[in-house]
């Protein structure tokens, strides 16, 4: 009987041995533990997914909207603006996760006391919540992520106290980077992967941000805005700008893994239908452009593949690919071109409606096109959406890399706050708007590798300043390239460029004003979304939405709804 | 709190001391009192003295005896000189006694001396009706209380004293059987056979509940499920859960996909808004955690369901199931049992008694006989264009990256330029006949071949018995170049220490392991792209996929960018093996004849490796391929103690429980590969080395966690009428906060036997009455306390945080599940006719809801949050009966039937919407609104006029361009389905005559829908007959006004919610019109109204758009497709009636294998999971509407979308297999 109490007496041991420590077993092996954490492990993450939400935006639906680019497959949301509530999730979900890294941030150097990382932090909610107020208009704000303190369901503030706000943060920010560089001792560099720690850049980058807040506001609230902006004007010692090349807040894509490649590129990708394979060079820019023999354009476009040429001399079908000797100012070159007989030519205008476009150089598809055959544009021989298509012109080839000196996220560029500047003067606010208009075409030109196509540019009327704020904000629009955002806001602001038509492939017959909230919020946050929607006015096109009664939907959160900023004024339309 | 757990920790240490110690004491007490006599120390000198003589010496020293010397002869019997000292009365009397007749034997204080007797013999045979032998039959001798059991041809010897006996004789499912008054003479034989009669009385049977107890059913206060091994494995199957299929009530299985792919089992209707709701299952006390998320992807496109490990559990050594339903059967498991728990039990030797070899071999071809349906009309192309629509003289064309659209009808004699293999590229393209191969699916998938052998060897005797067994399992799957391998080992020991003491244990290893498994979803999915090859070329034309002179450099193909389902059949490798061992050790001792202790320590512990090998040429892997090796571990281990207390007092009969158990659980998980689409450095090298720096994947975490709990039962029964069952445990988990980790729970069920308290009419033969209460409590995963900075890709050089997007609550409560069932159990005609029904409440509460979206401009985009009560509430009944019972024949026949219906009543403030899963695009979603059923599917609704006093309502509102307009799902809301069937009906019988039993099993499921993305994608594609089979209004001919009032007057067609039908058709024949631009006989319109409204937007009428006039936009048949925006055409009824099983067996009576030494040899035909009707009719399997996804799709982890599938289109089958069993 002995053994068998010994093997029980040892199970049993086995038993109590076992009995573990519960707290223990429950710390996660597998993260950094916040309490431990610093702030110099946020701020890549800040600034790279701030930079790239808005590059994402901007080159993608928004270039679409403003016409400097169209996709030929999948477009409806890039070319016709057929968007609804789940179009820009991910947009809303980025910028507030942003927000929220961002937040972290400012509390881990409030913490640790240090105001690098506080004025950065600063600066970076500005920019995100920025982007907010813009898209939508009233956002939470004084509410938002606050979750940490029982708040799960933030209200909206007005568009106003938004951009109110921004302003405040940035002025702090200003404050907190004022000091002498080696004041602040404490920053990673390698973190920094905006300025690489430099002070007086990040100084440089919240004041830009608050004359880009500041000019939203002066048509709406005018002296307010008028007010701030010759604070900032007045005191240059005080409030440093962004107005060269080098200190522009833009970073570029390292391409070592898909989130930190430049959005269109194909690596790893061969499918002909790939992002980069849809777009096409939309008509309105590369014509625009052509008119002044823009050398940027040769930077964001590939020329046309395959010119078209007509030679009504030959049969109607005639149909062929040859060479063909041109006459160009004085010189003949010779071009490879498909050759097509009338024939062809006037079965394409018959069934599309649409002249044939002979241009050698660069051809843009027009906005908004058709509902059908997008790839047929041109007389394409495309059957299939998506592809490339050797009679129209595609992104330059650099945009297939993950990778390129020229692909970069613009956060703010030096052209910008020169355009802003121009503007600014020519409201009559102080500044010489000339100067700055030439200044910002060309640290537009240093930026795109061309800063010696400069001088010619400039000299061409029509190119040469002309006094106009149309003329400003179509060039701050060209200058815009892939951070297009930017010109969609100026355009709802001012109406320029002043785009003719809108095709028939679009949603309505005018640009939409504003991305729809996003369902997220529709179904976690409806209450407080449906207050903030009271806000909104109607507009003969935010009515045309597709619902009846039978749905309750929340029938203002329309692109064409028109939020604080617009209310009471004429723009865009 | 704290201080509360460690007291209790200081408990258990201290009791668990106390019961060693009691242990050891009652040995020695018992001891001495119930031998005093025997026992005395004594000194004796003998010198020529005889046993008389020799015992008045003793008496002398005040040992009592009695006795009758003069009968007994004593002084007869001569003693040996010898001095002995301080030896016992025994010792004595041995010496003095032994070898002669005179016994000895001590009762109330005497020595009693007799004359011994010659044992007499009983013998006898033990049989059923049939006169086929009862192995291991128990016989228990009353007056002796010992247990005695038959030989292997049903024989027993018992020798016994002479005197008067009383014999019990048991066997499992059989009657038992007594006889009375048994008269063994001195050294005579007496015989006594016995024929048991089978038992119908279900309730005196006994089931394996909780903690592995038998229990008599009768005294259960809740419903179990139980199947017999033998039932289990009458029809092999790869995985062991799909042989539960129909055969118990509240219990659905579905198997999700291909053979060997995970199969999910839910009990009474999905609770856990958590969880997968799969059952814990409990293999000799060993918990195995089954679950459904066992997808893995390396690559782009091509994830790959792995399984359940449940599969490693071999049917061939299960001897019983019990499905203990509610969580009153499962309360005493604590956590995990939420969900319900299956309680298995495997074959040990226990009944052996000799030798016994066991012997099965099964082969079975799965032989696909039915296939999802494309149309053969039309080759592929944007318009049905024939020769006639085109100028004279014209070649007609069918380029080959046209795989999609309606084009040139198929087998009309039409010439035309296609596609031919690239050999051929230099030589003229003739045009050739466009003929339809219908059967390029069908061509191209394999008859499916699983054979199963199996031995196993078992032996006992009264101190020992073990079993041992080895099984091996191999597949070839239907999807070409895929398979499945298993060998099992299985070893189980029961030793007898004396009387009172058992150890026994078990121990199992499997393999399991496959070269290739398939890949579900889209991407690399095989069925994919052999059903979206185009119908006018032939599928066998691809077979040879490498270009001739080129091979292992190009592949056949139509273009770049398209995918060669032979070449991702063969050449795309998904490889696995898992290694698992488990097993148990336990030792049990009967302390007291009413006092017991077990002290038992199990382990779970498997490693699983994971390889996948994407050479060049795959489209989605186009820079050289791809690679991925993970490694997948989990260990588990379970020490449990239980102690107890068995009385009777009157006809009051109690147990009471004690005991506790400490659970241990540990998880890693490594896994490197290529990143998506970034692929490898050399093409066809497959190591992690041939992955660049900035393209490598890697990952690696691990995680454990600990519960332990203390638990304490009775059961008290009175006079076999009335049960009570009252159950309590406390758990304490690792993964809660410390100030909520402790939690309480417990149940109460009740059996009342109606039939023993009444006197009732004698052809009711048993009615039961039950009811029972119970909770339980349930903790979460590890580490959903705090949330931790997580690593992103580095930004270049530089490395990145991020804080998680998950909100998580320090101060998580524990979920808390209360069910209440009610039930009644009826027997009539001696059980010929049985019902069951049971009526079930389960409220979920307090749920710990992971990934649950929350504003995201609060922080955070998701939170785990405790929320939510879901109700489930259903019935489930059986009805049996046995219809037939002759001599020879007989047949049973049971049919259950269960309804579940879970209702998500309350979420958390301000949340009112629960996320299931989201397809993309529009597509359909499942999500749960509060106060809705779980399982609603919603889909993007058209717009309709809704105003019911208009002429038009119902009418579809068109957009300017006269094409449909869509409400977004979320916004509409429009339920459009409904994954959960309403009812399952199950039944099963068994007709047997003499030597042959025929056995079914069949499974109906009504109602319910499932969301087809295959069809949805073929639709799209112009591959789908339900296009022009429904959608088509065929008008005639008609036009102008005679259209419109002709459309009005029939607006049913299109008011009709279920579809957007349209006018028109692909060509003349089929309705089509004269198309707009006049190329071709497809001209088409949807039907409607339009609105026109003012310069201010504000709406002024409805215009009719009817195919009269101007207004009316017309289009071609194609550009109607509403497949994309509308997919409620794709959600279909998921009715099906499914032959689960069917089997022929035949015993082969034993006079003919006596001879071959062959005790049993048994030869069954079979057939499985034959699909007999589907609602549907598109020939894809409604049970398998799951989508495998690593996305998870924000769906709190679960790697498995219920009630929407993509390419899961196997074949069905008609399998036909033949099995051996031998027993030697």
């Amino acid at each position: 009987m002995k053994v068998y109490g010994i093997i029980l007496l040892f199970l049993m041991g086995l038993f109590l041995a076992s009995c573990k420590d519960l707290d223990e077993m429950n710390i996660d092996p597998n993260g950094i533990d916040p309490s431990i954490a610093n702030p110099s492990q946020l701020l890549p993450t800040v600034i790279s997914r701030s930079g790239s939400a808005v590059t994402n935006l901007g080159f993608g639906d928004i270039s679409g909207v403003m016409q400097q680019t169209q996709k030929d497959g999948w477009s409806g949301g890039h070319n016709d603006f057929a968007w609804q509530s789940s179009s820009h999730n991910g947009v809303w979900l980025s910028l507030y996760q942003n927000l929220s890294d961002s937040k972290e941030m400012l509390h881990k150097a409030e913490e640790a006391n240090n105001d690098f990382f506080r004025g950065t932090a600063l600066i970076m909610m500005a920019y995100n919540f920025g982007y907010i107020a813009d898209l939508w208009g009233d956002a939470p704000f004084s509410e938002a992520l606050r979750n940490d303190e029982g708040i799960m369901s933030p209200k909206y503030d007005s568009q106003f106290d938004i951009y109110k706000g921004i302003l405040n943060y940035l002025d702090q920010a200003n404050t907190l980077l004022s000091k002498n560089q080696s004041e602040y001792n404490t920053i990673a560099n390698g973190q920094d992967i905006l300025y690489a720690g430099n002070v007086s850049k990040w100084r440089k980058f919240a004041n830009s941000l608050s004359i880009r807040y500041n000019l939203r506001l002066s048509e709406k609230e005018s002296s307010f805005a008028q007010a701030n902006i010759g604070r900032i004007l007045g005191d240059p010692a005080k409030y440093p700008l962004i107005l060269e090349v080098a200190d522009e807040a833009a970073f570029a894509y390292p391409g070592n893994n898909p989130s930190s490649s430049w959005p269109t590129n194909i690596v790893g990708n061969t499918d002909l239908s790939s992002d980069y394979h849809r777009r096409k060079m939309c008509s309105t820019l590369v014509e625009e452009m052509r008119q002044h023999n823009d050398p940027r354009l040769g930077v964001w476009a590939n020329r046309v593949e395959l010119p078209l040429h007509l030679d009504e001399s030959k049969s109607d079908t005639y149909d062929n690919v040859e060479d063909v000797v041109f006459t160009i100012n004085g010189e003949t070159t010779t071009v490879r071109c498909r050759v097509i007989g009338k024939g062809v030519a006037d079965d394409y205008v018959e069934k599309y409606d649409e002249p044939v476009n002979y241009n050698l150089d660069f051809i843009g598809m027009p906005p908004n096109w058709t509902t059908l055959s997008l790839f047929a544009y041109n007389v394409s021989p495309v059957t299939y959406q998506g592809r490339p298509n050797p009679h129209c012109s595609m992104l330059n080839d650099i945009y297939k890399l993950a990778s390129h000196e020229l692909l970069k996220s613009r956060m703010l560029s030096a052209a910008e706050v020169h355009f802003d500047l121009a503007e600014i003067a020519l409201k009559g606010w102080g500044g010489n708007a000339s100067s700055h208009y030439n200044d910002a075409i060309r640290t537009s030109f240093e930026t795109w590798g061309v800063a010696n196509g400069y001088a010619t540019y400039i000299a061409q009327p029509g190119a040469a300043f002309a006094g106009t704020l149309e003329q400003i904000i179509t060039q701050k629009w060209v200058a815009s390239w892939s951070a297009t955002c930017e010109a969609w806001f100026d355009w709802r602001r001012t109406g320029y460029p002043a785009f003719e038509t809108v095709g028939q492939g679009a949603k309505q017959e005018v640009i939409p004003i504003r991305l729809y909230y996003p369902t997220n919020e529709e179904t976690t946050n409806a209450e407080k979304l449906r207050g903030a929607l009271s806000n909104f006015e109607d507009t003969r096109y935010s009515l045309e939405e597709p619902d009846n009664e039978a749905f309750p939907v929340m029938k203002k959160n329309s692109a064409w709804a028109k939020m604080w900023l617009l209310q009471g004024t004429s723009k865009p339309w | 709190m704290n201080n509360l757990l460690l007291y209790l920790k200081q408990v258990m240490k201290i009791s668990t001391l106390a019961v060693f110690i009691t242990i050891l004491m009652t040995e020695v007490l018992s001891a001495r009192e119930a031998t005093a006599q025997f026992r005395n120390k004594v000194n004796i000198r003998l010198e020529g003295d005889n046993a008389l003589t020799a015992i008045q010496q003793l008496e002398r020293q005040n040992v009592r005896f009695a006795y009758n010397a003069q009968q007994l002869g004593l002084d007869q019997i001569r003693i040996a000189d010898r001095t002995l000292e301080k030896a016992t009365v025994e010792e004595v009397l041995a010496y003095l006694l032994d070898h002669t007749d005179v016994m000895y034997e001590e009762t109330k204080g005497f020595v009693i001396l007799k004359r011994k007797q010659q044992p007499g013999r009983l013998v006898g045979r033990i049989t059923d009706e049939r006169g086929e032998p009862l192995p291991g039959a128990n016989i228990r001798i009353v007056e002796l209380n010992r247990s005695f059991s038959t030989d292997g041809k049903g024989y027993f010897t018992i020798s016994l004293q002479p005197g008067i006996y009383s014999m019990e004789v048991n066997y499992v499912s059989y009657q038992r059987q007594t006889k009375q008054g048994i008269k063994v003479g001195e050294g005579s034989t007496v015989t006594a056979n016995f024929v048991l009669r089978e038992s119908l009385d279900a309730l005196n049977e006994v089931v394996v509940t909780a903690l592995g107890i038998s229990r008599q059913e009768k005294s259960l206060g809740y419903s179990v499920g139980k199947v017999t091994g033998d039932e289990l494995v009458k029809v092999p199957q790869e995985n062991v859960l799909n042989a539960l299929s129909g055969k118990v009530s509240g219990v659905t299985i579905n198997q999700t996909g291909p053979t060997g792919s995970s199969v999910s089992m839910v009990i009474r209707g999905g609770t856990s808004l958590a969880g997968d709701n799969q059952p814990l299952f409990v293999i000799d006390g060993i918990p195995v955690t089954s679950t459904l998320n066992n997808v893995g992807q390396f690559g782009s496109g091509n994830a790959v369901d792995y399984g359940n490990a449940i599969s490693d559990l071999n049917p061939e050594d299960i001897e019983s199931m019990t499905i203990l339903k509610g969580p009153s059967a499962a309360a005493l498991y604590g956590s995990r049992a939420g969900s319900g728990v299956v309680v298995v039990t495997t074959k040990s030797g226990k009944n052996a008694k000799g030798l016994r070899v066991d012997l099965s071999s099964s082969t079975v071809f799965d032989v696909p006989y039915k296939f999802y349906r494309k149309q053969d009309l039309f080759a592929p192309g944007s318009r049905s264009i024939t020769p006639d629509d085109v100028p004279e003289g014209t070649i007609l064309d069918l380029p080959a990256t046209v795989t999609t659209g309606m084009g040139i009808p198929l087998d009309k004699g039409i010439f035309a330029t296609q596609w031919r293999r690239p050999e051929y590229a230099n030589e003229p393209l003739l045009p050739t006949e466009v003929v339809g191969h219908p059967d390029n699916f069908r061509n191209f998938v394999n008859t499916g071949l699983t054979s199963t052998n199996s031995l196993s060897l078992s032996n006992g005797n009264e101190r020992m018995n073990y079993r041992v067994g080895a099984t091996n399992m191999t597949n070839q799957g239907i999807i070409p170049g895929t398979d499945l391998n298993r060998n099992n080992f299985s070893a189980a020991g029961q030793f007898k220490g004396g009387k009172n003491f058992t150890f026994s244990t078990n121990i199992n290893y499997t393999q399991s392991w496959a070269d290739n498994r398939p890949a579900g979803n889209r991407g690399t999915n095989v069925l994919q792209y052999a059903m979206q090859m185009p119908n006018n070329l032939d599928i066998k034309e691809f077979e040879n996929y490498w270009v001739t002179g080129k091979e292992g450099q190009e592949i056949v193909r139509l273009y770049e960018g398209w995918d060669n389902p032979y070449f991702l059949a063969y050449e795309v490798k998904n490889a696995f093996r898992r290694d698992r061992i488990y097993g148990n050790m336990m030792a049990e001792y009967q302390i007291l004849p009413k006092l017991s202790a077990m002290v038992r320590m199990t382990m779970d512990n498997f490693s699983e490796r994971r390889e996948t090998k994407i050479p060049k040429g795959y489209s989605g892997e186009p820079n050289n391929g791809a690679y991925g090796l993970g490694n997948i571990t989990n260990y588990e281990r379970n020490t449990d103690f239980l102690i107890k207390w068995n009385d009777r007092v009157g006809d009051f009969a109690y147990t009471l429980s004690a005991g506790g158990n400490e659970m241990y659980t540990k998880g890693t998980n490594i896994s490197n590969s290529s990143i998506s689409g970034r692929g490898l450095i050399s093409p066809n090298v497959f190591t992690i080395k041939n992955i660049a720096p900035d393209n490598l994947l890697y990952n690696s975490a691990w995680s454990q966690k600990a519960i332990q709990s203390l638990y304490a039962f009775a059961n008290l029964g009175w006079k076999d009428m009335v049960y009570l069952d009252l159950t309590a445990r406390n758990d304490w988990s690792s993964t809660l906060p410390k100030n909520n980790r402790s939690y309480f729970y417990p149940s109460a069920s009740l059996s009342l036997l109606v039939d023993q308290v009444f006197k009732l009419d004698p052809r009711a033969s048993s009615i039961k009455l039950r009811g029972g209460w119970a909770q339980v409590g349930n903790d979460t995963s590890p580490y959903q306390l705090l949330s931790t900075y997580n690593a992103l890709e580095p930004w270049g050089t530089t490395t990145r945080y991020g804080k998680s997007g998950t909100m998580l609550v320090p101060n998580l409560q524990p979920e808390l599940s209360t069910s209440r069932e009610f039930g009644t159990d009826f027997g009539f005609f001696q059980n010929r006719l049985r019902f069951e029904g049971t009526y079930f409440v389960v409220n979920n509460e307090h749920q710990i809801v992971q990934n649950q979206p929350i504003p995201s401009s609060s922080g955070y985009s998701t939170t785990t949050l405790n929320m939510g009560l879901v109700q489930s509430k259903g019935w489930e009944f059986t009805l049996g009966g046995t219809p037939i019972k002759t001599a020879g024949w007989k047949w049973d026949i049971n049919v259950n039937m269960t309804r579940t219906r879970a209702v998500l009543k309350e979420l958390a403030p301000g949340i009112t919407r629960l996320p299931i899963w989201n397809e993309a695009s529009q597509g359909s979603a499942s999500w749960v609104n509060v106060g809705e059923e779980i399982g609603n599917i919603y889909s993007p609704k058209e717009v309709r006029v809704t105003d019911p006093t208009s002429e038009y309502y119902g009418y579809p509102i068109l957009n300017a361009e006269g094409r449909w307009q869509s409400v977004s799902r979320e916004v509409a809301n429009y339920k459009s389905g409904n994954f959960n069937p309403d009812f399952i009906l199950g039944a099963n019988s068994v007709l047997s005559y003499k030597n042959f039993a025929l056995n079914f099993t069949l499974d109906w499921r009504y109602g319910g829908e499932f969301f087809s993305d295959t069809e949805r994608r073929i639709r799209n594609n112009g591959a789908s007959p339900r296009a022009y089979e429904k959608e088509i209004i065929d008008a005639g001919g008609r036009t102008g006004k005679e259209l419109s009032d002709w459309l009005k007057t029939n607006h049913h067609l299109f008011t009709d919610d279920g579809l957007l039908r349209y006018v028109g058709g692909p060509t003349r024949d089929m309705g089509g019109y004269h198309a707009p631009d006049g190329i071709a006989w497809d001209g088409s319109f949807a039907p409607g109204v339009l609105e026109e409204r003012d310069a201010d937007g504000n709406f002024i009428r409805y215009v009719e758009h009817l195919g009269q006039g101007a207004e009316t936009k017309w289009g071609t048949f194609r550009q109607f497709d509403t497949s994309w925006s509308f997919p409620q055409a794709s959600i279909l009824p998921a009715d099906f009636i499914k032959l689960r099983e069917v089997s022929l067996t035949y015993n082969i009576p034993s006079r003919y294998l006596e001879k071959l030494k062959i005790k049993g040899l048994a030869i069954s035909a079979y057939s499985r999971n034959i699909m007999l009707w589907t609602k549907a009719k598109v020939n894809i399997d409604p049970e398998r509407a799951f989508v495998p996804t690593t996305e998870g799709d924000g769906r709190r982890g679960i790697q498995m979308r219920q009630g929407t599938e993509e390419f899961n289109i196997e074949p069905w089958v008609m399998p036909m297999g033949i099995k051996l069993n031998f027993t030697f």
